[in-house]
C-alpha cells in the first residue's frame, strides 16, 4: 500500500519498542523503530514519516529535546508523546513545542492507533 | 482551515467528486471514527473537569478551616488539580486542532506561579544525613520530618524531657535510593498495576519491600549512623533503640496514623537492617493502597526517620490535652498501661483513663482504673516481649496523683505552645522521669444535636449494641460483614459495615468503601480510630459481643453519636448527621498557604461566555481554565456535529415541547433506523436509547410542567438563535437553555448549563445489572450562598430518599446509584427527568429555611405545583 501511515517509534526500552512496531506492521501501517533520540534524528534526514512516536524519558536526549529539533527539521511530521508518569510540566512543554498530544504509557495499542490515525489526518489536512 | 473541520471538508470534496455509494459508507465510517475519537477526548475532557471539581469543592471545605490537613495534603490536591487541569485544556486542543494554544501559556503561569508559593516551603536542603535533637526545631520538618522536628522543638523551645536521640533524614534515604538506583525501578513496577486489586497490591507490596531490604547501605551511611550512636551514647553496648517512620508531610497531624512500620529494641549493630526494614514499610499494602486513595506521586516520597533511645517504661499511654468529639468537656484526658506504649494504642487491652481539669491547681477529675494482666516490655536480648503484671500491680493506677498532674501540665504546655488541642504520646521511665514521644493537633469534632447522646433509642426498631465507645463520628447504614481475619478483606462489599472482633490499623485497606465499622475491642485513641476519623468512617468500640449480635448480611445502622447499632435502616438517624467542628486550622501557616495557592484554583473569573474576556488569556485560575475548556469542548462536539450534519443531512434536534433546546449526538444506535440522513429534527418515537427515553419520559410528565409557562413555538425562534451563536468565530450568547444529550442505545450524557448552575446525567442502562449506574451531579452557581445551599439540600434530600448514594460539598450534590437492573434504572431516570423540570423553579421559590424540607416533600408527593401550596404555607406562617 503506497499510502500507509508512516510510523518512527522512539523509545529507549527496547521491548516496548519492538512490540509496538511489530503490532503496527500487523495492522498495516509502515512502522520502524529507533532507539534514542539521536538516532530518531539521523532517520528523520534519511527517510519521510508522516508520525512520530515519542519517549519522553530517555538517556542523553530526552524527548523534550529531541522534539525542539523534530519541530525543527521536519514541523510536518506529527509528534505523539508518551510518558510513563504524569507531568504537567513535561507535558505543557511538549504540547507547547507542537506536540500533537500526549498519551500514558501502557497505552492500549487502539488508542494508540486511533491517535496515531488522528495525526495523520491532521497532517494530511495541513498538507 | 487548518484542523479536523478542514479535514472533515477535504474528505467530503473528495468523496463528492467520487459520488459512489462506497464512498458514501467509507465517508460514514471514517465520520464514525472521528466521532469515536473526539468522544474519547471529550469524556477524558469530562471526566477530569468533576475530578478537578471535585478537588476545588475539597478546597473550599478545607478553607473553613475546621479540617486538620498538612502540607502533602495541599501537595497532593495541587498536583492533582494541575493534571486534570492540564488533561481538560490538552483533550481541548486535541479534539480542536489545537485551536486554544493561549491556554496552555495559562496553565503555565499559574503552574508557575503556584510552584513558587510551594517551593517556599519545600526546600529539603538536610544539613547531615544524620542530626541530634538538640540541632532541630518545627521549621525542620521538611528534612528532619514531622515527628523528629516535634521532638527537637518539644525539647528546644518548651523545655519537656523527650527520649535521646537522633532524625535520619531525608538526605539519609535519598542517600541509600541512589546508591541503589531503586526509584525508578520501583516506579516501573508500579505502574503495571491498579491499586484497587487486592491480591496485586499484596504481591506488589511484597516484592518491593524485598527489594529494598536486600540492597546494601551505602558505608557513608552506615558510618554517620554510628557516629551519631557514638556521639549520644558512646559504646554503652545495653542501649536499646526505637526506630520510627517520621515521614515528611506528615507534619504532624495529617495521621499518617500507623501505616509505617516501627522498630523496637535494636543494637547499634542491627541498625542498617532495621532502617531499611522501615524507610521499606513506605511499600506495606496498606501504605500504598493509602497514598492511591490519596493521590500521593511516588516521586515525591522522602522518608526521615527518628531513632530514639528505648526505655524500658514502667507505665505510657497517651494525652488528649481535650475530649476528641464531646465539645463541652474541656478535660485533660490520660489514657495509661503498664510497659510499653504500644498496648495502649494498639488496643490490645483496655487502659487506665484520668481526666484533669485545666483549673490552676490541675484537680483530677476522674480516675478509671482497669485491671491489667499484661504489659509490653524491653527484651534484654534484643525486641520487645509479653509479660504478666505483677498481681499486686495489677490493680493500681499507673501513675500517681502527683505524676497525673506533672503530665497534664506538660498537656497544658503543649496545647499553649501549639496554639491548639494536641494529641501526645508519654512513657515513664524507670527512674519516674516523664517523657514525651510524640505530640500533634488533635482532631476535635462536635456532634450538633449533643443531645441525642442523652436521647432514648430510636422506637420502632431493634436496638442491637449500645453504649458503645465512639471511636469516629457519623452515622451510617450497609450490610454486616463479618471480618474474622485479613484475607477476607478482599472480598469486602462496597458500603458494608465491618464487624470484627478486634480493632487493626489494615482495615484501611477498606476504609473508603466501608461505611461503618463496629469493633468488640480498641481504644478511642488507637490508630485504626485515628485512621476512621480521617477517612470519615463512623467507627464503634462495642462492650458487647458485636459479632454474635449482628448477623452478617444484615442492614444495620451504626449511630456513632450515641454510641449504638440498630437493626435495619433508620433514615431520622442518617439525615440527622452533620456536624461542625472548631476553626482551628486558620491563621496556621499550611492554612496559609493553602489560601494564597487557593487564590489561583479556586476562583472562577470566567463568568460570562458572551463576554470578551471569556478567552484563553483570561483564565487566571484553574477553574477558569476548567470552565473555558468545559463549554468550549461542548461547542467543539457541536460544531463537529453541525457540520456533519450539513455535510450529510443529519439534523440531531429533538423536536419536543420542553423549555430547552435538546442537541443529539449519537454514539451508535441511540435513534431509530427509520431516521433519514437528511432529517433536521427527530421525534420522540425515534429515540432508541434507553436511558434519554426514560430521562424524557420524566421532563415530559405532564403534572411536573403544570405550574411553567409553556415555550411558545421552540422550534422557529430559540433555533434560530441558537444556529447563529454557532457561527465560526461568533462567541456564543445565551438566549435560552441548552442541553447536549451524548446517546447510545445504552448510554446517556445529558448536561445542561442554566445560568450559572450545571447539572449532568451520565447514565448506562442495560441487561447486565452489573454495568448499570446513574451518576447525577448539580452545582450551583451565582445565587447567594444561603439560597443555593437551599437548593442543594433540598436536591440531597429528595436523591437520599430516593435511594441513592448523595454527597454534598458545599454546593455541589454529586448522587449514584448503580447495580441495579434495567428497570429500576430506568424508574430513577424518569425521576431525574422530572427534577430537572422542577428544580428550573427552585431559585425563586427558597425564600425561607422551611421551603428546603417543604419544596422536597411535595416533590417526592408527586405534587409539583408549588404556587398554590406556597400561598397555602404562607396562610399558615
Amino acid at each position: 500500500m503506497d499510502n500507509a501511515i508512516r510510523v518512527l517509534i522512539v523509545d529507549d526500552e527496547d521491548d516496548f519498542r519492538e512490540t509496538i512496531v511489530k503490532r503496527l506492521n500487523a495492522r498495516k501501517l509502515q512502522a520502524e523503530g529507533a532507539n534514542s533520540g539521536i538516532k530518531a534524528l539521523e532517520v528523520l534526514k534519511q527517510k519521510e514519516f508522516d508520525v512520530m512516536v515519542l519517549d519522553v524519558k530517555m538517556p542523553e536526549m530526552d524527548g523534550i529535546e529531541t522534539l525542539r529539533h523534530v519541530k525543527k527539521m521536519s514541523p510536518e511530521v506529527e509528534v505523539i508523546m508518551l510518558t510513563g508518569h504524569a507531568s504537567v510540566e513535561f507535558g505543557l512543554k511538549g504540547m507547547q513545542l507542537g506536540a500533537f498530544d500526549y498519551i500514558m504509557k501502557p497505552a492500549p495499542i487502539n488508542e494508540l492507533l486511533d491517535t496515531i490515525g488522528q495525526a495523520y489526518n491532521k497532517k494530511r489536512g495541513t498538507a | 482551515m487548518t484542523t479536523i473541520l478542514g479535514n472533515i471538508k477535504g474528505i467530503y470534496q473528495t468523496l463528492r467528486r467520487r459520488r459512489g455509494g462506497q464512498a458514501q459508507q467509507d465517508s460514514q465510517s471514517e465520520m464514525n471514527q472521528l466521532f469515536r475519537f473526539r468522544y474519547a477526548l471529550f469524556k477524558e475532557l469530562l471526566s477530569s473537569n468533576s475530578q478537578l471539581l471535585t478537588i476545588l469543592s475539597d478546597i473550599d471545605e478545607k478553607l473553613k478551616g475546621e479540617q486538620v490537613f498538612g502540607f502533602s495534603y495541599i501537595k497532593n490536591q495541587v498536583n492533582k488539580a494541575l493534571q486534570h487541569a492540564f488533561q481538560m485544556v490538552k483533550s481541548l486542543n486535541v479534539m480542536s486542532g489545537s485551536k486554544y494554544r493561549g491556554l496552555y501559556a495559562s496553565l503555565e503561569q499559574i503552574n508557575n506561579t503556584i510552584k513558587e508559593i510551594t517551593n517556599e516551603h519545600i526546600i529539603d536542603n538536610a544539613p547531615a544525613n544524620a542530626v541530634g535533637y538538640q540541632h532541630i526545631s518545627l521549621q525542620d520538618a521538611d528534612w528532619a520530618g514531622g515527628k523528629n522536628a516535634n521532638l527537637g522543638e518539644i525539647l528546644n523551645k518548651i523545655n519537656i524531657p523527650v527520649p535521646r536521640g537522633f532524625a535520619i533524614t531525608t538526605k539519609a534515604f535519598h542517600t541509600f535510593f541512589d546508591y541503589n538506583d531503586l526509584k525508578d525501578e520501583i516506579i516501573n513496577q508500579k505502574n503495571l498495576i491498579y491499586v484497587n486489586e487486592f491480591e496485586q497490591l499484596t504481591k506488589l507490596s511484597e516484592e518491593t519491600i524485598k527489594l529494598i531490604r536486600n540492597k546494601p547501605m551505602p558505608p557513608e551511611l552506615t558510618q554517620d549512623l554510628q557516629d551519631a550512636c557514638r556521639a549520644i551514647w558512646g559504646d554503652n553496648p545495653n542501649v536499646l533503640l526505637a526506630l520510627r517512620s517520621s515521614a515528611v508531610g506528615e507534619d504532624g497531624d495529617l495521621s499518617y496514623a500507623g501505616q509505617y512500620l516501627t522498630m523496637l529494641g535494636v543494637r547499634f549493630p542491627e541498625l542498617d537492617e532495621a532502617y531499611k526494614a522501615v524507610i521499606a514499610s513506605l511499600y506495606s499494602a496498606r501504605s500504598l493502597s493509602y497514598r492511591s486513595s490519596k493521590g500521593v506521586l511516588d516521586e515525591h516520597l522522602a522518608m526521615a526517620v527518628a531513632c530514639l533511645e528505648m526505655v524500658d517504661s514502667k507505665a505510657s499511654g497517651v494525652l488528649y490535652t481535650r475530649h476528641p468529639y464531646n465539645i463541652i468537656d474541656e478535660n485533660i484526658l490520660i489514657n495509661a498501661v503498664w510497659g510499653l506504649g504500644p498496648y495502649a494504642v494498639d488496643g490490645m487491652l483496655i487502659p487506665d483513663s484520668y481526666a484533669v481539669a485545666k483549673d490552676d491547681a490541675l484537680t483530677i477529675a476522674n480516675k478509671t482504673i482497669s485491671l491489667q494482666a499484661v504489659q509490653l516490655k524491653l527484651n534484654p536480648q534484643g525486641g520487645v516481649e509479653e509479660l504478666p503484671v505483677p498481681e499486686n500491680e495489677q490493680a493500681l493506677p499507673c501513675l500517681s496523683d502527683e505524676q497525673i498532674r506533672r503530665l497534664a501540665a506538660y498537656g497544658a504546655a503543649l496545647e499553649q505552645h501549639y496554639g491548639c488541642p494536641q494529641d501526645v504520646e508519654w512513657a515513664l521511665t524507670p527512674e519516674d522521669e516523664l517523657l514525651i514521644l510524640q505530640s500533634r493537633p488533635l482532631k476535635i469534632e462536635n456532634p450538633k444535636n449533643f443531645c441525642l447522646l442523652e436521647a432514648a433509642p430510636i422506637a420502632g426498631y431493634e436496638l442491637l449494641l449500645s453504649e458503645c465507645d465512639i471511636a469516629a463520628q457519623g452515622v451510617a447504614c450497609g450490610p454486616a460483614f463479618h471480618v474474622h481475619q485479613l484475607a477476607d478483606l478482599a472480598d469486602f462489599p462496597e458500603d458494608g459495615v465491618l464487624i470484627a472482633h478486634h480493632s487493626s490499623p489494615e482495615y484501611v485497606t477498606v476504609m473508603r468503601s466501608c461505611s461503618a465499622i463496629v469493633v468488640e475491642a480498641g481504644s478511642v485513641s488507637g490508630h485504626m480510630a485515628a485512621l476512621a476519623r480521617e477517612f470519615g468512617v463512623p467507627t464503634l468500640i462495642s462492650p458487647e459481643p458485636a459479632m454474635t449480635r449482628i448477623k452478617p448480611g444484615s442492614i444495620i445502622t451504626v449511630d456513632a453519636y450515641a454510641g449504638r447499632v440498630y437493626e435495619g435502616e433508620i433514615q431520622e438517624l442518617l439525615k440527622a448527621d452533620s456536624k461542625t467542628k472548631d476553626a482551628h486550622m486558620t491563621g496556621t501557616p499550611v492554612y496559609e498557604q493553602l489560601r494564597l495557592i487557593a487564590k489561583h484554583i479556586v476562583p472562577l473569573n470566567l463568568t460570562n461566555p458572551a463576554a470578551p474576556e471569556f478567552a484563553p488569556e483570561y483564565c487566571t485560575t484553574l477553574h477558569d481554565l476548567a470552565r473555558f475548556c468545559h463549554e468550549l469542548s461542548y461547542k467543539e462536539m457541536f460544531q463537529i456535529s453541525d457540520l456533519a450534519s450539513k455535510l450529510h443531512g443529519w439534523s440531531l434536534k429533538l423536536d419536543a415541547s420542553l423549555p430547552m433546546d435538546i442537541h443529539l449526538i449519537d454514539l451508535g444506535a441511540g435513534l431509530s433506523e427509520k431516521v433519514q440522513p437528511d432529517w433536521q429534527t427527530v421525534q420522540l418515537q425515534h429515540i432508541n436509547s434507553a436511558p434519554f427515553r426514560a430521562l424524557l419520559d420524566g421532563m415530559l410528565n405532564e403534572d411536573v410542567h403544570g405550574n411553567e409557562p409553556r415555550p411558545v413555538n421552540l422550534g422557529g425562534l430559540l433555533s434560530v438563535m441558537v444556529q447563529q451563536s454557532f457561527t465560526p468565530g461568533h462567541v456564543g450568547e445565551r438566549f435560552g437553555d441548552r442541553s447536549y444529550a451524548i446517546i447510545a442505545d445504552k448510554y446517556l450524557n445529558f448536561s445542561s448549563r442554566v445560568g450559572y448552575h450545571y447539572s449532568v446525567v451520565d447514565a448506562y442502562c442495560g441487561d447486565t445489572v452489573n454495568k448499570n449506574y446513574v451518576t447525577f451531579s448539580f452545582k450551583g452557581g451565582a445565587a447567594d450562598s444561603v439560597r443555593k445551599n437551599r437548593r442543594v439540600r433540598a436536591i440531597s434530600i429528595i436523591l437520599e430518599r430516593e435511594g441513592f448514594k448523595v454527597s454534598v460539598k458545599v454546593d455541589k450534590v454529586d448522587a449514584r446509584i448503580q447495580k441495579y437492573p434495567k428497570s429500576y434504572i430506568e424508574l430513577k431516570i424518569d425521576m431525574i427527568g422530572r427534577l430537572l423540570i422542577f428544580t428550573r423553579q427552585l431559585d425563586m421559590l427558597m425564600t425561607t429555611e422551611q421551603s428546603v424540607q417543604w419544596a422536597a416533600e411535595n416533590f417526592l408527593a408527586g405534587n409539583y405545583k408549588l404556587h398554590a401550596t406556597e400561598e397555602a404555607m404562607e396562610s399558615q406562617t
